[in-house]
C-alpha cells in the first residue's frame, strides 16, 4: 500500500470533523472521495496535505509512519494538492508559477526566465499539456489555470496528487478534458485522491470510492460494484425526492435589459449588446462559466455600475441613471454572488445585518430616527422564520456559519417583498439542508408571480429551477432554452463560446 | 419572577459593559506600567510618581478643574476624529482643520461690527463652516481624484499651521504688547464664554462638549445616518449594495468632522486664551490626543469621553512632576501612546479568538465556503 | 536665467530628495510586500535623534551613522511585529508610533540633556562631505554636485540594489510572491510572515539612514519633530512612483525638487508660506497619480 491514513480523527472545539476516518491508496490508482459539503473530505486531505494537524490518527507512506508539520513535509514526500482556489501569483507568467519554489539560478542568486520557460515546455510535452509558458497567468480562462496548478504539481515530482473539487469551476467540456488529464496520470504511474461530490465524475474516473458524511467513513468499494443511485443514497442518508414544479403561466415583463453595452478598460465591451427579459412568475436563468460578465450584469441592474449604452427597465419604467436605493424602491432585491464582500459586513451584529436595505421603511425608521424596538421586531422575526441558527441579535455576523448567514441574506431579501429578485450564486458553499431550504423560497417567490433571476456556476441548479435558461459567453447572449429543450450538453458548448447544432430554441 | 429577570438583566448588561471596558482597562494598566518601567529608569520611585500625578489632577480641586479644562478641546477632537473614522475615513488632519476653523472665528470676532454675543455666536459658526470647507477638501479630492485621504490630510495640518503663522507673524500681528508674542489681538471681553466657577478656568466650552458628545450618541445609536455611516466603515460595498450614498456620507462625516474639529479651537481661544497664538494648538496636540482618545475607547461617544478627562489628567499631571521632580512632561505622552498599542494589540488577541470560532463554525457551515 | 543659480538649485534639490528617496524605498518595499507601512516618520525621526545623541557622546560618524540606522530599524521591527505578526490595525499602529516617537525624543531629548526644542552643539561632527577631485574643477558639474555626502550617492545606489534584487533574484521574485498572493507563496514553502517582517524591518534601518541624512548631513543638529511631515511625503512619492525602486527615484526627485524651490523662493516670498510648497505639492502630485489611475480604469463603479 502506497498512502494508509489510520484512525484520523480531527477535532475543531467540540465539532468532529473527521471521526475514526480510515483511507488507503495504491500506486497508479485513482481513488474517489465523495460527500456532501461539510462531510469532512477536504479536512481529511488538509491533513495529509499538511495544512491540518489530525487530533488523533497516523499517516503513512509505504508503511512508514510520517509527522507532516507544513505542506512543505508533506511535498517532500511527493505529495501535491490541486487546490479548489487556484494558488496562483494572477500578473505572474504561467512559466514563473510552474517553477515556483524551485527556481532555475544563474549565477547563485539571479532567477533565471529563460530556463523557466524552457522547463515548462519540457513538462508539457512529458505530460502532453500544452500551455504556453509566456502567458499572464490572469489572462488565461478557468480551464488553463487549472493547468498550470497541475503542472505546478508535476513540476515537483509529486507521486501522489490530490485534487479538490476540480470540476466546481469548469465548463463540461473542460471537466471531460480534465478527466482525461487525470486518467492519463494515473497510467503514468501517479497515485491520485479526487475529492467531489459530482458523482457522474465519478463513475467516470475513478477505480475506488470512499463515501463520507458527517466526518465519518461511511462505506468503501469498486466502481464496479457501485451505482450512482447507490452513492448518492450512501453520501446523503437518505433518498432525495426528485422536485415537481408546477408550471405556472407568466404575466408581464418585469425586468427588461434592452442591448445593454458595458465598456472595459482596453475598449473591449465587458457586456456587448446584452438583451434579456424576465417575466412575472418564472425563474430565469443565466449559465456561464463565471468571470463571462454576469458579475457585471448584476451591478448594472441593481446600479452599483454606470452602464455605457442601452436601456434596463423594470416594470416598464427605466432605472438607467437611478442610485442603487432609487432601484431597490422600484422593485429590484438582490442576493449577492460574494456574501462576504456585498452582502454582509463581519463586524456589524445580526440586526445590523438585517436592516441593510429596510433601513428607510416605516416599521424601521421614521424622518431617519430609527426605531430600535421595531429593529429588534424584524430581526427576530427573520430569524425565526427563515431557521437561521444564531446566538442572538447581538451576535457579530461573522460568527454565522456560512448557510446560516446566507439563509439570512436570503431572509433579507425576499422580505423586501419586490417585484424582481436577483439570485446570484444563491447556494455556493452551503450544505444540502440550507440549500433545499433556499431554493423552495426561491420558488415560493415564483409562484407569488415575481420575477426571479438566477445567476449560478452550478449547472444543475440552473436546470432544476428555471423556467427560461440564458447562456452567457464573452459578455454575450449566447443562446435562449426553455427549460425542456435545455440538456447539459447543448448549454455547455455555449458556455465554451461554442455554437449551438440544434435550432434556438425559443 | 420578574425579580430574578430584572436581576438576570442587571448581570448581562455588567457583562457586556465590562467586554468593551475590558481591554482598554487592561491596556492602561499595562500603558501605566510601561510608564513605571520609564520611571524608574529616570531613577524616580514610580508609586510616588503616580500618587503625585494623580494628587495634581484629579484630587486637588483646582487641577481638577484644569484637567477639565485642557480636555474640553480633546474631547471635541476626539469626536471629530470618530466621526470620520467610523464611517471609514481616516481623517487625521483634525489639527488643520481646528486651526483653521479656530482661526476663521477668531478674525472674524476681531473685525466684524457689531454687539459682542451677537458677533461672538456668528464667529463660532463662520469657524465651523472653515473648519467643513477645510475638511471637505480632502473629501472632495478622494472622492474625484482618489488621493489617499490619510496623506491628504495630515498634509493639510501642515500647510494650516504655516499659513496662520503667515498671518499672525506679519498682517494680523499684535502690535499692543512687547511685539515679541506672535499672536492676535485679544477679543472683546463681551465675547468670552462664561466661566463655570468663579475660581477656577473650567468654562462654558465644557458644557458644549458635553452637548457634542450627546449629539454623538444620537447620531451613532438612534439615527439612520449613524447606521449607514458605520456599515460604510465596516464594509464600503456592503453599505452600497444596500442603498446608501456613499458620497454623500462621505461629505456629511467629513463635514461634519472639521465642524466639531473647529469648535475644539475656538472654545479654547473664546473660554481660556483670548487670542489666537501661533502654534497654540500643535504645540499642546489636542488633536493627536484626542485621536489617541478614540482609538482607546474604540470610538465610543461615552467611552471617548471618560478618556479624554483621563488623558488630560495625565497630561496635567504630567506638567507637575515635571515642574517638581524633573520628569519630563512627554511621559505622559508616552504612556498614552502605550496605551493605545495595548488596546490595538488586546483587540488582535481577541480577533485570534474570534477567528478560531469562525473557522470552526465555517467548518460546521460547509468546506466549501 | 543665471547658470550659477540653476546649478545650486540643483544642488539644493540633490540632498533634499536624500531623506524623502531613501524613506520612500522603505514605503514601495513595504507596500510591494502587501503591508501598509505608516510609521515611517517614527523611523525616521527616532533616527535623527539617537545619531546625534551617539554623536554627542562618541564624536564618531560611523557609530552615529550605524545608530541611526539601528534605531530606525529598531522601530521597523515593533511595526513588523505588532502589525504583521499580530495584524494590529495599521492606521492605529502608524499613528501611535509616530506620536510615541515624538513624545520619547523630546521626553529623552530633555532628561539627558535638560534641553526643549533643540539640540546644537558646535563639537557635533558632520558626514563628510565628498569634492570628486576632476568634477569638483567643472564649473555646472562640480557646483552641481558640491559638497554632497556619501548616502547622498548611496541613495540611488540602494535604490537600484532594490531593483535587481526584486526583478532579478529569485529571492527578489519570492520577496514579490508574498505581496502578490500571501495565500499561494505561503502554499508553496515560502516564510511569508518572515519575509515581510525582514522588509518592514529594512524599511526602517532605510528611514534610518534617511533620517541620518537628516540630522547630519546640511545641518548636524536635533530638532523636535525635524521629520515635519517627510515620511508621508515619502508615502506620496512612494505611490507616485507605482512603488518601483527606480520610478520612486524620479517622484522623490521632485518632491526634493518641490523643496528646494520653496526654500530658494524664501527671499521673494515670506517663509512662512513658500514652506507649504512641498505640502501642497504632494497633494498635487496625488492628484494626478490619482487622476491617471482613473482614466486608465475608464471610470469604472461609482
Amino acid at each position: 500500500m502506497l498512502l494508509e491514513m489510520k484512525h484520523i480523527t480531527k477535532e475543531y472545539g467540540t465539532l468532529r470533523a473527521n471521526d475514526d476516518v480510515d483511507l488507503s491508496l495504491r500506486e497508479g490508482e485513482i481513488l474517489a472521495v465523495v460527500g456532501e459539503n461539510g462531510a469532512g473530505k477536504s479536512t481529511l486531505m488538509k491533513i495529509l496535505y499538511g495544512l491540518e494537524k489530525p487530533t488523533e490518527g497516523d499517516i503513512y507512506i509505504n508503511g512508514e509512519l510520517q509527522k507532516f508539520r507544513s505542506p512543505h513535509d508533506a511535498m517532500a514526500k511527493k505529495i501535491g494538492m490541486v487546490q479548489q482556489h487556484f494558488m496562483l501569483l494572477q500578473p505572474c507568467t504561467v512559466a514563473e508559477n510552474i517553477v515556483y519554489g524551485h527556481e532555475p539560478k544563474k549565477s547563485g542568486i539571479f532567477f533565471d526566465r529563460k530556463r523557466a520557460a524552457a522547463i515548462t515546455k519540457e513538462l508539457c510535452e512529458k505530460y502532453g499539456l500544452s500551455i504556453d509558458p509566456s502567458l499572464i497567468v490572469s489572462n488565461c480562462p478557468v480551464g488553463l489555470q487549472q493547468r498550470v496548478e497541475i503542472l505546478k504539481v508535476l513540476y515537483q515530482d509529486a507521486s501522489i496528487i490530490i485534487f479538490d473539487e476540480p470540476s466546481a469551476v469548469l465548463t463540461p467540456q473542460e471537466v471531460g478534458e480534465l478527466l482525461k488529464t487525470i486518467k492519463k496520470l494515473a497510467s503514468m504511474g501517479k497515485s491520485i485522491i479526487i475529492i467531489t461530490h459530482k458523482l457522474s465524475e465519478v463513475m467516470e474516473v475513478a477505480d475506488r470510492v470512499m463515501v463520507m458524511r458527517q466526518g465519518k467513513r461511511i462505506k468503501e468499494m469498486a466502481k464496479s460494484e457501485t451505482s450512482i443511485e447507490e452513492l448518492s443514497f450512501l453520501m446523503v442518508g437518505r433518498h432525495i425526492v426528485e422536485r415537481k414544479i408546477p408550471p405556472q403561466e407568466t404575466t408581464g415583463t418585469v425586468l427588461d435589459v434592452q442591448d445593454l453595452v458595458l465598456s472595459g478598460s482596453d475598449k473591449k465591451n465587458i457586456l456587448d449588446h446584452f438583451s434579456i427579459h424576465v417575466d412575472a412568475g418564472e425563474i430565469v436563468g443565466i449559465a456561464g462559466v463565471s468571470g463571462n460578465g454576469q458579475s457585471e450584469l448584476i451591478e448594472c441592474i441593481t446600479g452599483l455600475t454606470q452602464i455605457t449604452s442601452g436601456d434596463i427597465l423594470i416594470c416598464g419604467k427605466t432605472i438607467v441613471g437611478k442610485t442603487v436605493g432609487e432601484r431597490r424602491t422600484a422593485g429590484c432585491a438582490c442576493i449577492p454572488e460574494d456574501r462576504y464582500l456585498w452582502g454582509c459586513a463581519k463586524q456589524a451584529t445580526l440586526t445590523e445585518t438585517s436592516i441593510m436595505a429596510h433601513q428607510r421603511e416605516p416599521a424601521i425608521s421614521r424622518y431617519g430616527i430609527l426605531n430600535t424596538k421595531g429593529i429588534q421586531k424584524f430581526t427576530s422575526g427573520l430569524l425565526e422564520r427563515y431557521d437561521v441558527r444564531s446566538g442572538g441579535l447581538s451576535q457579530k455576523t461573522g460568527e454565522l456559519s456560512g448557510g446560516n448567514l446566507q439563509k439570512m441574506i436570503v431572509a433579507r431579501e425576499i422580505e423586501l417583498n419586490s417585484n424582481l429578485l436577483i439570485a446570484a450564486e444563491p447556494t455556493r458553499g452551503v450544505d444540502i439542508g440550507a440549500m433545499e431550504f433556499i431554493h423552495s423560497r426561491l420558488l415560493d417567490k415564483r409562484a407569488k408571480g415575481d420575477a426571479v433571476l438566477l445567476i449560478s456556476s452550478e449547472l444543475t441548479e440552473i436546470m432544476t429551477l428555471s423556467d427560461r435558461i440564458y447562456v452567457i459567453y464573452d459578455g454575450k447572449v449566447a443562446g435562449e432554452f426553455r427549460k425542456q429543450d435545455a440538456t447539459e450538453e447543448s448549454l455547455g458548448i455555449l458556455m465554451m463560446g461554442g455554437e449551438s447544432n440544434e435550432p434556438k430554441a425559443v | 419572577m420578574s425579580q430574578k429577570l430584572s436581576n438576570r438583566r442587571i448581570t448581562s448588561g455588567l457583562h457586556s459593559a465590562w467586554n468593551t471596558m475590558r481591554q482598554p482597562l487592561i491596556a492602561t494598566i499595562l500603558g501605566l506600567l510601561v510608564g513605571a518601567v520609564v520611571i524608574l529608569a529616570c531613577g524616580k520611585n514610580p508609586l510616588s510618581v503616580y500618587a503625585e500625578m494623580f494628587d495634581k489632577s484629579f484630587l486637588k480641586s483646582y487641577y481638577l478643574f484644569s484637567t477639565l479644562t485642557r480636555a474640553t478641546p480633546i474631547i471635541l477632537c476626539a469626536m471629530a476624529t470618530a466621526i470620520a473614522w467610523r464611517a471609514g475615513y481616516i481623517n487625521i488632519g483634525v489639527e488643520g482643520q481646528m486651526i483653521i476653523g479656530a482661526f476663521a472665528a477668531t478674525v472674524s470676532a476681531l473685525f466684524i461690527p457689531g454687539s459682542p454675543i451677537l458677533i461672538a455666536i456668528i464667529s463660532f459658526i463662520i469657524g465651523m463652516v472653515a473648519g467643513a470647507l477645510y475638511a471637505l477638501l480632502p473629501a472632495v479630492l478622494t472622492w474625484k481624484f482618489r488621493v489617499s485621504m490619510v496623506i491628504c490630510t495630515l498634509m493639510l495640518d501642515y500647510v494650516a499651521s504655516y499659513i496662520t503663522s503667515y498671518f499672525v507673524t506679519y498682517p494680523l500681528k499684535d502690535v499692543s504688547g512687547d511685539g515679541l508674542a506672535l499672536q492676535t489681538a485679544q477679543l472683546d471681553p463681551g465675547m468670552w464664554l462664561p466661566r463655570l466657577t468663579p475660581k477656577n478656568t473650567l468654562h462654558f466650552g465644557f458644557i458644549i462638549a458635553i452637548l457634542v458628545v450627546v449629539f454623538m450618541v444620537f447620531i451613532t445609536k438612534k439615527t439612520v445616518f449613524g447606521y449607514e455611516s458605520k456599515m460604510s466603515g465596516f464594509n464600503p460595498s456592503f453599505a452600497r449594495y444596500g442603498g446608501t450614498k456613499q458620497v454623500k456620507v462621505m461629505m456629511i462625516t467629513m463635514a461634519l468632522s472639521g465642524a466639531i474639529a473647529s469648535l475644539a479651537g475656538t472654545v479654547e481661544i473664546f473660554g481660556l486664551k483670548y487670542r489666537y497664538a501661533d502654534s497654540m494648538f500643535t504645540s499642546t496636540s489636542y488633536a493627536w490626543t484626542g485621536l489617541m482618545a478614540a482609538l482607546i475607547a474604540n470610538l465610543n461617544p461615552v467611552g471617548m469621553f471618560f478618556v479624554s478627562i483621563f488623558l488630560a489628567g495625565l497630561q496635567i499631571g504630567g506638567s507637575a512632576i515635571q515642574r517638581s521632580l524633573g520628569i519630563p512632561l512627554e511621559i505622559s505622552t508616552i504612556i498614552q501612546c502605550c496605551i493605545t498599542l495595548f488596546v490595538s494589540v488586546k483587540l488582535v488577541f481577541n480577533f485570534i479568538k474570534k477567528r478560531k470560532a469562525k473557522s470552526t463554525a465555517a467548518e460546521k457551515g460547509g468546506e466549501k465556503a | 536665467m543665471n547658470w550659477e543659480y540653476i546649478a545650486s538649485i540643483v544642488n539644493s534639490t540633490l540632498r533634499m530628495t536624500t531623506p524623502i528617496l531613501l524613506a520612500a524605498l522603505g514605503s514601495a518595499i513595504c507596500s510591494k510586500v502587501g503591508v501598509f507601512n505608516i510609521a515611517l516618520e517614527a523611523q525616521m525621526l527616532i533616527a535623527t535623534f539617537f545619531s546625534i545623541v551617539v554623536n554627542y557622546f562618541t564624536r564618531n560618524v560611523y557609530l552615529s551613522v550605524l545608530a541611526g540606522i539601528f534605531s530606525g530599524a529598531l522601530i521597523g521591527y515593533i511595526v513588523a511585529v505588532l502589525q504583521v505578526k499580530y495584524r494590529a490595525a495599521d492606521m492605529v499602529i502608524g499613528t501611535s508610533m509616530n506620536l510615541l516617537v515624538s513624545g520619547a525624543t523630546s521626553f529623552l531629548l530633555y532628561l539627558i540633556f535638560g534641553l526643549r526644542g533643540k539640540l546644537v552643539d558646535s563639537s557635533l561632527v558632520s558626514l563628510p562631505k565628498i569634492n570628486l577631485p576632476l568634477i569638483r574643477d567643472i564649473p555646472f558639474l562640480g557646483r552641481m554636485l558640491e559638497n554632497l555626502t556619501i548616502i547622498d550617492y548611496l541613495a540611488y545606489v540602494i535604490a537600484i540594489l532594490m531593483f535587481i534584487y526584486l526583478y532579478k533574484t529569485v529571492s527578489g521574485f519570492r520577496t514579490l510572491s508574498v505581496g502578490i498572493n500571501k495565500e499561494a507563496s505561503e502554499s508553496l514553502g515560502t516564510k511569508a510572515l518572515r519575509i515581510q517582517m525582514s522588509v518592514v524591518t529594512l524599511s526602517g534601518a532605510l528611514c534610518g539612514l534617511g533620517g541620518v541624512v537628516l540630522s547630519m548631513g546640511q545641518v548636524t543638529m536635533f530638532t523636535e519633530n525635524m521629520t515635519s511631515g517627510r515620511g508621508f511625503i515619502a508615502m506620496a512619492a512612494a505611490s507616485l512612483g507605482v512603488s518601483h525602486p527606480l520610478l520612486t527615484i524620479v517622484s522623490s526627485l521632485f518632491f526634493g525638487l518641490c523643496q528646494s524651490i520653496g526654500s530658494a523662493l524664501q527671499n521673494v516670498i515670506k517663509s512662512q508660506l513658500t514652506m507649504t510648497l512641498p505640502y501642497i505639492a504632494t497633494i498635487l502630485a496625488l492628484m494626478l497619480s490619482g487622476w491617471r489611475s482613473l482614466k486608465s480604469k475608464n471610470g469604472r463603479s461609482i
